[in-house]
């Protein structure tokens, strides 16, 4: 039994819950009966009392006679628990169960019956029935008492508890076991679930079928479309290896040939050779360099959603990396974007994505770099442009032909531009290339503002 | 002139120790960040080459207690990881430039000499033309003690006009001075920076001489 488990939870909850109520239950049904144990008994004592009156009269003398009492044969067993005694300025009576015992004198009334518990004789606490009465033809006043052993009503109650107490039981255990049905039905969809899950982690293929209940189905859907991007993850990361493997093959073929060229004493001079190890090296640097970016751009998805990058602020960090540089420093840099203008991505993601273009435009640009932004239709527009030479409408398409390899791009505008692209797709943006009224390479990428969704880019 | 190379695998370090060497650089090669903050702050270095991934305390916590205490030799820093988050930072924490690994030494030794050129070229880091004020360590400038938020082309723009003083320089020379080259619509270009020069520092402080060039005003106002 584990200590978080939901079943065991829900089910000690149920139990001592039910438990609680009967108890309750139990307390106020044995005080109800224990009330209509002691009504009854007044009356039954009531019914005596009346009888015990009606005899009393003065007789020749104007004493009270000798009184026979009520006809309950336990007035005259001694201790029998039934007892009743008249007592006036004249003496006292009382019955034989009472022996050689008194009733204690009490506080009656003159107009109504009263009952009320005193302590009697035979140490036993009695339930006692008393009022003043003044008996046809006698100056005097007596005091008429009639009692019942506390015990027999105390006997009667428990008896009546115990058995209440037993029956409860019963229907504590069947409640129980109602509320163990309830729970097991309740978290069969969860057996279920975790056998499709385990399912699901034999084969990245498989999804949670739709049958299940509205409250757990938020879930199944989302575990359905974690799977999904997760499948795409791991379909891409094959992608990757088999890309990156490649990309390092052809330069170390190179590696190779020129090894063996020289074991060969077969190379030309040392220049020739290093300038080849040296296009190797950069090949494969390439290569290394596209897969970063492209590790950077899956880890983008699972940034945080709610990002909000601030780009005229990012550019002119990026713009006073740039400005260090040899060819930067000779750019003039215009800013068009307002202050306030927040991108829903990350400011990190946005760094990678800026860099590289502003990097781009300023290897190309004359004398000018551009950085624009429009907002327009839910989407924000940010563009990057130089004065360069710009390149031709068929190098742009081969630039973004989808899926083109990283460390195929090459030099020149390629090896940015194609990070870049992976980059702005990963985020959820478009990235556009277009020529620049400035005369060159005019590159626009946009995103929606609404947030974008787990695994939209899978 | 001495160098102070920082980098923790031994092979990349003593390469850039012979490269630095055979450009009539004297080196000293640590390999962690500890020792490097140490060095530098103690002895007295023309250029430091600082590679980012470094055992005991990384790079750029070395170069941020540097600037801290002053110690105000140029820094190149080197960078493995290559992203552009790296090289902000790198450069927001006092370096001058940076370097993607790998690179090619000639390409390193170019970075290192015009670092040293651009820190040495200045007799006085300082140059007070009236109220303003020109930093040329740092390449920034000042306005009556208030910073005034100025390009690298605006800066060396103004910087050239300040060390001209008294002299109206000639678009063409300009030119020539920011792009490295000069051809017929440069002077337009000059001439657009002028202006964003002037909203920012005041249009009395650059006169323009018409047919000589433009002049850097050196009286007080």
């Amino acid at each position: 039994m584990k200590a978080y488990s939901l079943r065991w939870r829900l089910l000690l909850g149920a139990a001592i819950a039910i438990f609680a109520t009967l108890a309750v239950a139990w307390l106020v049904m044995t005080w109800l009966f224990d009330r209509q144990l002691e009504r009854q008994a007044e009356q039954e004592l009531r019914r005596d009392a009346l009888e015990l009156v009606g005899g009393l009269k003065a007789d020749a003398n104007g004493a009270i006679p000798m009184l026979d009492g009520p006809g309950d044969a336990r007035f005259d067993t001694p201790a029998s628990g039934l007892y009743w005694q008249v007592s006036g300025l004249s003496g006292t009576q009382r019955s034989r169960s009472l022996w050689d015992q008194v009733l204690p004198p009490t506080p009656a009334d003159a107009l109504d019956w009263h009952t009320r518990f005193v302590d009697g004789p035979f140490g036993h606490e009695l339930y006692l029935l008393d009022r003043i009465v003044q008996p046809e033809g006698i100056n005097d006043k007596v005091l008429v008492q009639l009692a019942l052993d506390e015990e027999q009503l105390d006997a009667a109650g428990a008896e009546f508890g115990q058995t209440l107490a037993l029956f409860l039981m019963l229907i504590w255990v069947a409640l129980s076991c109602a509320a163990w049905l309830q729970v097991e039905l309740g978290l069969r969809p969860l057996a279920h679930l975790r056998t499709e899950i385990a399912a699901l982690r034999l084969n990245p293929a498989e999804r949670l079928s739709a049958s299940y209940p509205s409250e757990v189905e938020p879930l199944t859907r989302a575990i359905n479309e974690l799977a999904s991007a997760r499948e795409a993850d791991v379909k891409r990361a094959r992608q990757r290896a088999a890309d990156l493997a490649h990309g390092m093959k052809t330069p170390l073929a190179a590696l190779t040939a020129q090894s063996r060229r020289i074991r060969e004493g077969r190379t030309e001079n040392s220049e020739t050779a290093s300038d080849g190890l040296d296009r190797a090296i950069a090949a494969a640097a390439a290569a290394v360099e596209g897969e970063l970016a492209r590790a950077r751009a899956a880890a983008s998805r699972l940034s945080y959603q709610d990002a909000k990058a601030a780009p005229l602020r990012m550019s002119r960090r990026l713009i006073s990396v740039l400005e260090r540089t040899e060819k930067g420093m000779r750019v003039d840099y215009q800013l068009d974007v307002p202050e306030g203008l927040r991108i829903a991505i990350s400011e990190e993601d946005l760094t990678e994505i800026l860099g590289p273009l502003l990097e781009n435009a300023v290897k190309f640009a004359r004398r000018e770099v551009r950085v624009g932004s429009q907002v327009k239709d839910g989407k924000t527009f940010l563009w990057v442009e130089d004065d360069g030479p710009g390149i031709k409408m068929s190098e742009m398409a081969d630039l973004m032909v989808r899926g083109g390899r990283l460390d195929q791009a090459g030099g020149g505008h390629g090896l940015g531009l194609a990070i870049a692209r992976e980059l702005v797709e990963a985020t959820g943006g478009t990235i556009t290339l277009g020529a620049s009224s400035l005369g060159g390479l005019r590159v626009e990428v946009s995103w929606y503002d609404a947030v974008r969704s787990i695994g939209g880019t899978a | 002139m001495r160098a102070l190379v920082v980098e923790d695998d031994p092979d990349v370090g003593n390469d850039i120790v012979r490269g630095l060497e055979s450009a009539g650089y004297i080196s000293d090669l640590v390999r962690n960040g500890e020792d490097a903050w140490f060095k530098g702050d103690v002895e007295d270095y023309d250029i430091a080459v600082v590679d980012l991934g470094l055992p005991r305390l990384d790079g750029l916590s070395v170069i941020k207690k540097w600037r801290a205490n002053e110690r105000n030799f140029p820094i190149l820093i080197l960078s493995a990881r290559g992203d552009w988050s790296e090289k902000v930072e790198g450069i927001e924490s006092g370096a001058d430039d940076y370097l993607a690994k790998p690179f090619q030494m000639a390409e390193l030794i170019t970075r290192v000499k015009a670092l040293v050129r651009r820190y040495s070229g200045h007799a006085a880091p300082t140059l007070d033309i009236g109220p303003l004020r020109i930093d040329t360590r740092r390449m920034a400038a000042s306005l009556e003690g208030t910073p005034v938020p100025l390009s690298q082309l605006e800066f060396r723009l103004l910087n050239y006009l300040a060390h001209q003083r008294g002299r109206a320089v000639p678009a063409g020379e300009l030119a020539e001075h920011l792009y490295g080259t000069s051809d017929a619509d440069d002077s337009n270009a000059v001439e657009q920076l002028v202006v964003r020069l002037r909203r920012k520092i005041g249009p009395e402080r650059i006169e323009t001489r018409r047919g000589f060039g433009y002049l850097l005003a050196d009286a007080d106002s």
